[in-house]
């Protein structure tokens, strides 16, 4: 056993093989999905054999980013507050061979990185990019989030949020990206299934992850510290495309929807078209 | 095969000799957003950086042009972007990623009148202390030089670019609009000609590799590697220690500002870059810088022809501000007259500080939209010369 602030005496295989262990343990507070996610993503880059030498990490700023950035074992670029996909395009523009697993929030991407977002869909960056979205800002201490749901109470909303939260996934199938895919951090085998399909997709990849957050999410909306408890709200409130074919738009309201929601991966992205565009210009 | 480089005469704008001159320095990205007075540029740039093989990208905004750059670089290509008042305004966002990084790539802002939108198409000098002190939270040193002509333009776009990377850092062309639209000759050399600098490659294996050396912080030529080179590179927003992880500790803290000043400060050196006229039994200084350097001169050879002891400083380095040089022009002349283009005066402040009162520094700004006449420089020279 070993104790708070002390390196585990075991790791897992993953994590040994995948990320530094002098950054271990990682911050994330206790009950956090992002460590379901990362375990998803880390086994995705091990099916599919990919190598710190072939593999970037990317991150916008965010609970997410802060605790993955600088884990992984080959090169880790974090981005300010918002730009993780402005900083993708120059990463991916520049080493268009190397593949780029970015991680981004419901802040960073739906907020203060909303048009970088838009833009990468309409590029369709080459690049697979999670969004880990708990609902509020974690980072900052439980403020409301583009994400929150209505009535949602947090520390800047005491009196409940009264603004719609925004749909990601539809924002990105609307704008052009390759593969949109929604799951809960529960859905592990789909989420890293999915994560795995993304690499391998031409075009942009975005991955939404519902995730809980019992310290911000749980304490001022939920009034829970049990992540078992935001789980069940997350749960409650999602349901698979299939089963809502059955239900009525009352029923749905409210409600996550999971799953696939497009995937065209005869779409061409930005790298391609540039390859294409070179070939008839470039006289160097 | 033919080169990127190509030399000739030409007569076009200051901006299109910045976009050549980026070309030639090895620039292969660039990204902007439109604006005026630097949209030739970005135009020039879509067009001859697919001939050479580069990427041009018109990204969304100005925030995502400068944040694209700074990764291209990140990923190995020499880039740059450029922009004008309101859109330097939101550059300097993504400066301060490139700043705490070390990241090489070149900005040119040419100034056009403010604040705010200003006007557009005209010229003003309103972004002197912007580009050095704009990027919040301090603990920086700016690189930034000034060209006053087309050629000088292309020129120094070619420094700025091997500045950059041997002090590994964002550095500025501090242009204006006089000269980005003023047409005249431009002189491109053969490439065997140019002093390109590349950037500097670590010579150790990664273990023995710091990324940021806050130990030696007054180091340059240090060795920039890039994603994919096996280096696990970490580049990010906070406080970082050698290997890059963020850091809250007062110490990391101390450690990483002085590295990003010390190796501008400690190397002083070898940025100091002025130009003098008539300097050598001068009695009278006018200082001026940019665009507004040309009616200055004009005025200096009025006062001449009168007889009046004038000669003529600019800094063509303006950040670090060439402190030693306006010294010595101070301890020569009685009176020094700053010529710029704002009214709240900018560079005449900085010639004050840098005189330590050894002549008196007299203030003549403009608005914008027009430069200086030469009449009006020569008639606040006759009027202030004793």
């Amino acid at each position: 056993m070993s104790t708070v602030g002390e390196t585990p005496n075991v790791l897992h295989p993953l994590v040994e093989k995948y990320l530094r262990k002098e950054r271990m343990p990682h911050m994330a507070c206790p009950g956090c999905g992002i460590g379901q996610v990362v375990h998803a993503v880390l086994l995705a880059v091990d099916e599919l054999g990919l190598t710190p030498k072939d593999t970037v990490w990317v991150q916008g700023v965010g609970c997410n980013s802060r605790i993955t950035y600088s884990t992984w074992v080959g090169d880790n670029v974090d981005a300010h507050h918002g730009r993780m996909f402005a900083v993708a395009t120059g990463l991916k523009m520049a080493r268009p061979d190397m593949n780029f697993i970015c991680f981004t929030g419901d802040g960073d991407c739906g907020a203060i990185g909303g048009n970088h977002f838009i833009h990468a869909c309409r590029r369709n960056l080459d690049v697979t990019a999670i969004l880990f979205n708990n609902g509020i800002y974690g980072m900052t201490g439980g403020q409301v989030a583009p994400t929150s749901p209505v009535g949602a109470v947090t520390t800047t909303t005491p009196y409940g949020n009264i603004e719609d939260p925004f749909d990601m996934c539809q924002m990105a199938v609307a704008a052009g990206a390759s593969y949109v895919a929604r799951w809960r951090s529960t859905d592990f085998k789909s989420l890293a299934n999915s994560i795995k399909k993304g690499i391998q997709t031409k075009g942009l990849a975005f991955i939404e992850v519902l995730l809980q957050c019992p310290t911000n999410f749980g304490r001022y909306v939920l009034k829970t510290s049990n992540p078992q408890d935001v789980l069940k709200w997350i749960k409650d409130h999602s349901v698979s495309q299939k089963e809502a074919e059955k239900l009525s738009k009352e029923e749905l309201a409210g409600k996550y929807l999971i799953g696939e929601f497009v995937y065209r991966p005869e779409r061409t992205g930005i790298v391609a078209r540039y390859q294409e565009f070179l070939k008839l210009h470039q006289k160097e | 095969m033919s080169s990127a480089v190509k030399p000739g005469k030409y007569f076009v704008q200051g901006d299109e000799a910045i976009a050549e001159g980026a070309i030639a320095a090895g620039c292969r990205f660039f990204a902007g957003y439109p604006i005026t007075p630097c949209s030739e540029t970005s135009e020039t740039m879509a067009r001859r950086l697919p001939e050479v093989g580069g990427i041009c990208l018109q990204m969304e905004d100005e925030l995502a042009s400068i944040h694209a750059v700074g990764a291209a670089s990140v990923g190995g290509l020499k880039a740059m972007t450029i922009s004008s008042g309101p859109g330097i305004s939101l550059k300097l966002e993504g400066l301060g990623w490139g700043i705490k990084n070390e990241i090489p790539y070149v900005v040119a802002d040419v100034q056009r009148a403010g604040p705010s939108n200003g006007v557009a198409t005209r010229v003003g000098q309103g972004d002197f202390y912007t580009i050095r002190y704009g990027s919040a939270g301090g603990n920086s040193s700016i690189i930034a030089l000034s060209p006053k002509s087309t050629q000088e333009a292309f020129d120094l776009t070619i420094e700025c670019f091997n500045l950059a990377e041997i002090f590994r850092c964002p550095v500025f062309l501090l242009t204006d609009e006089t000269v980005g639209h003023t047409r005249e000759l431009l002189l491109i050399p053969e490439e065997s000609e140019l002093k390109v600098v590349k950037r500097f490659k670590p010579t150790v294996p990664p273990e023995q590799f710091l990324m940021y050396p806050l130990d030696t912080p007054g180091v340059i030529n240090y060795p920039f590697p890039n994603i994919g080179e096996g280096y696990g590179i970490c580049v990010s927003p906070y406080t970082h220690n050698s290997k890059g992880y963020a850091s809250t500790a007062q110490d990391m803290q101390e450690k990483m500002a002085k590295r990003l000043v010390l190796k501008v400060t400690e190397n002083l050196d070898k940025l100091v870059r002025v130009e003098k006229q008539k300097m050598e039994d001068a009695e009278f200084a006018v200082v001026a810088y940019g665009g507004n350097a040309r009616p200055a001169i004009a005025a200096v050879e009025m006062a001449r022809e009168q007889g009046m002891k004038v000669g003529f400083f600019r800094p063509i380095i303006v950040w670090p501000f060439p402190d030693g040089e306006v010294l010595k022009v101070a301890e020569k002349v009685k009176n020094i007259l700053v010529c710029e283009l704002n009214i709240d005066g900018q560079l005449s402040r900085e010639v004050a500080r840098a005189s330590k009162g050894k002549a008196e520094v007299y203030h003549l700004g403009s608005g914008g939209v027009e430069p200086h006449l030469p009449a009006q420089i020569f008639n606040e020279t006759r009027r202030l010369y004793k």
